[in-house]
């Protein structure tokens, strides 16, 4: 993985850090229990939502295992992943019904100093499961670099970028957010 | 056509074709309309794929903007066979098999790159581009046992050629031209590969899926299936556009089945209803001023083709969708499995803009995250998977609509009939499975179809 960050990696106070993992573990919650539109009120205006693909290249080819203008299963602003909500929300999305089951376990949450006032860098692991019907079981693992912004008492995310480990996607769609 | 062999010795001894499976025939019943469930799951039908379809058709193999330069290649598969596509230093492109002919190792683990040589990992046999051995670790061992290195190479495939930029390949050395092989069904391709003076190329890379289907349900669904959409993609259509998809099935007059070889495109006249699903006005304006300038090249039908709600396979397994610009591989894993490669594909000519918003659009609508292919993998899954039952795959399946329809008084090329909403282009993709399937070579294979377009147009 390529994943650089320039910022000097400045720690933020215990109590920053907690309402940080409260905010990433919340977020998780509403994901599980397909609290769409809540979701969707974390995001800032200018969400930028990256999951980028990954290409097996050779160490030494200079182009890398991803990147911005490459494949992408999320590249989304905040009018794209409001689409995605609206075909979660109708009735004839055949593919959520009956319901997926999910569960989005976020561990190894590190937070930064970011680079405007009141941003934070936040590294985080996650595991993700779905269950569908009888026996579909989808697994997901990777990892999250998030830009959180300061708004009121809580956050939003203001960007958000997600590698999985598996080159070739191991399921038939991606229906969640990770 | 190049053969990719050259003067070099192949080591790979290509067994006699296997007995077929017998009674085939009572497979299909296709005047009837109806069809055994047991080509979706029979193992040894198929092994027997392997062998007469994959073996011996024209494969999609790669976009000549993949690999403009000396030593760029790609990975892919022919089947199940990993094979690489090299552009060579006179331009020309070859394949290979992806392994060593000394203990069978993978000799590129990368899905592209650019190369001097490929260096297996096991013992250092090196590569060529060529395909060439050109030397390996511990060279004298092999010199003392009198080893020839030119009969080591890796193998290539048969043939490679191309067609407005899509490269196809075949591991038959008997296999027709590719000319041949995509025969009529061309002069559609070029409403598409064509529109533009500057012809198409892939960009943003290769996004890979796997789904627990047999290859024919995706196949077939291209081919000809618009029908589904009203109803499989309500969801992804009122997510995207903010209403239900186009009711196509009330305006016949407007639309075609067309097939010819078992490839087959189904297509409106509306000029962008594809494109409209990705929810971006600027494509649409993009469109609507190149029609013109594609009817005076291509005249009027086609230009209007150019991004209509539409479809296509080419037989067996390359499917891509006109206007929303998704192109795609559905590379079989046994009866039950598909890996499913998806590129975007471009106007080379077009703004950087407007490439963007293509990208972008294949991945929010036909990608493994996108709003309508999120409703396609569950159906074909679950078609696949009821034929496990031993008494439910006795049940045939139905695919009768359009008897009446096919249209004889035309000048259109290939088979033609009246109305996308028809099941016309899935007959005759099963019709010449069956064909392939029955027919020891390419020899026996019937020539069903008549075309109208010259030979190398």
């Amino acid at each position: 993985m390529n994943a650089k960050t320039t910022l000097p990696e400045i720690p933020v106070d215990a109590e920053t850090q907690r309402r940080v993992e409260q905010f990433l573990f919340r977020e998780a919650r509403l994901l599980d229990n397909e609290r769409w539109d809540d979701w969707l009120a974390l995001m800032a205006e200018d969400i930028h939502y990256w999951m980028p693909t990954m290409e097996n290249r050779r160490r030494a080819d200079k182009n890398g295992t991803y990147a911005i203008d490459r494949g992408a299963l999320y590249n989304d602003n905040l009018r794209d992943l409001t689409r995605r909500v609206t075909r979660f929300k109708q009735p004839t999305a055949w593919a959520e019904d009956p319901a997926t089951r999910h569960a989005h376990v976020v561990s190894g949450i590190e937070v930064y100093q970011g680079g405007q006032a009141g941003e934070f860098i936040v590294h985080s692991t996650f595991v993700n499961y779905r269950s569908r019907v009888e026996k579909d079981n989808d697994l997901l693992v990777g990892r999250r670099e998030d830009v959180l912004r300061a708004d009121g008492d809580g956050f939003r995310l203001a960007r958000r970028k997600i590698i999985i480990t598996q080159s070739v996607l191991m399921a038939k769609n991606l229906n969640t957010f990770l | 056509m190049c053969n990719a062999n050259g003067d070099q010795p192949i080591r790979l001894k290509r067994r006699p074709i296997a007995q077929s499976i017998e009674n085939l025939d009572q497979l299909l019943s296709l005047e009837q309309g109806r069809m055994s469930r047991d080509v979706f799951w029979d193992k040894d039908i198929y092994e027997q794929e392997m062998e007469r379809i994959f073996a011996r058709c024209w494969l999609f193999v790669a976009h000549e903007s993949q690999i403009p330069k000396a030593g760029d290649y790609v990975s892919t598969y022919m089947g199940e066979d990993n094979v690489l596509i090299v552009r060579q230093k006179d331009g020309s492109i070859k394949g290979f098999l992806n392994t060593c002919p000394h203990r069978g190792n993978k000799v590129c683990f990368a899905d592209l790159g650019n190369a001097r040589q490929f260096v297996c990992n096991y013992h250092g046999w090196a590569f060529g581009i060529d395909g060439g051995l050109k030397g390996m670790h511990a060279s004298e061992t092999y010199e003392a046992a009198g080893m020839d290195k030119s009969e080591h190479g890796l193998h290539p495939v048969a043939h490679v050629d191309s067609y407005r930029g899509l490269i196809f390949a075949t591991l038959d050395p008997d296999a027709p031209s590719l000319a041949d092989y995509l025969g009529d069904m061309r002069y559609y391709l070029d409403a598409v590969f064509d529109m533009d003076e500057g012809g198409t190329e892939f960009i943003g890379g290769c996004v890979k899926s796997v789904i627990q289907c047999n290859w024919k349900y995706a196949s077939e669904n291209f081919v000809g299936d618009i029908l589904h959409a009203g109803w499989t993609h309500d969801s992804g259509a009122k997510a995207m556009v903010g209403g239900p998809v186009a009711e196509v099935h009330k305006t016949p007059e407007q639309s075609y089945h067309v097939n010819f070889n078992g490839h087959g495109w189904e297509f409106n006249q509306d000029i962008v209803g594809n494109c409209a699903t990705l929810g971006e006005k600027e494509l649409l304006k993009y469109l609507y001023v190149l029609q013109p300038k594609v009817a005076e090249r291509l005249g009027e039908l086609r230009s209007k083709m150019i991004g209509a709600i539409s479809s296509c396979t080419l037989f067996p397994n390359t499917s891509f969708l006109p206007g929303q610009n998704t192109f795609r591989t559905w590379h079989p894993r046994g009866p039950g499995q598909i890996e499913l490669h998806t590129w975007t594909f471009v106007n080379k000519k077009a703004p950087q803009e407007i490439k963007d918003m293509w990208r972008k659009g294949t991945m929010m609508t036909f990608s493994p995250s996108g709003v309508f292919e999120m409703d396609d993998g569950e159906n074909w899954e679950y078609s696949t998977r009821s034929n496990a039952g031993f008494v439910t795959r006795q049940q045939d399946l139905y695919l009768g609509l359009g008897h009446d329809t096919r249209v004889e008084d035309t000048d259109l090329p290939g088979n033609v009939y009246q109305g996308q909403i028809n099941e016309a282009n899935q007959r005759a993709f099963y019709q010449r499975w069956l064909d392939l399937m029955k027919a020891d070579s390419w020899k026996t294979v019937p020539q069903r179809d008549v075309p109208k377009m010259k030979e190398g147009v």
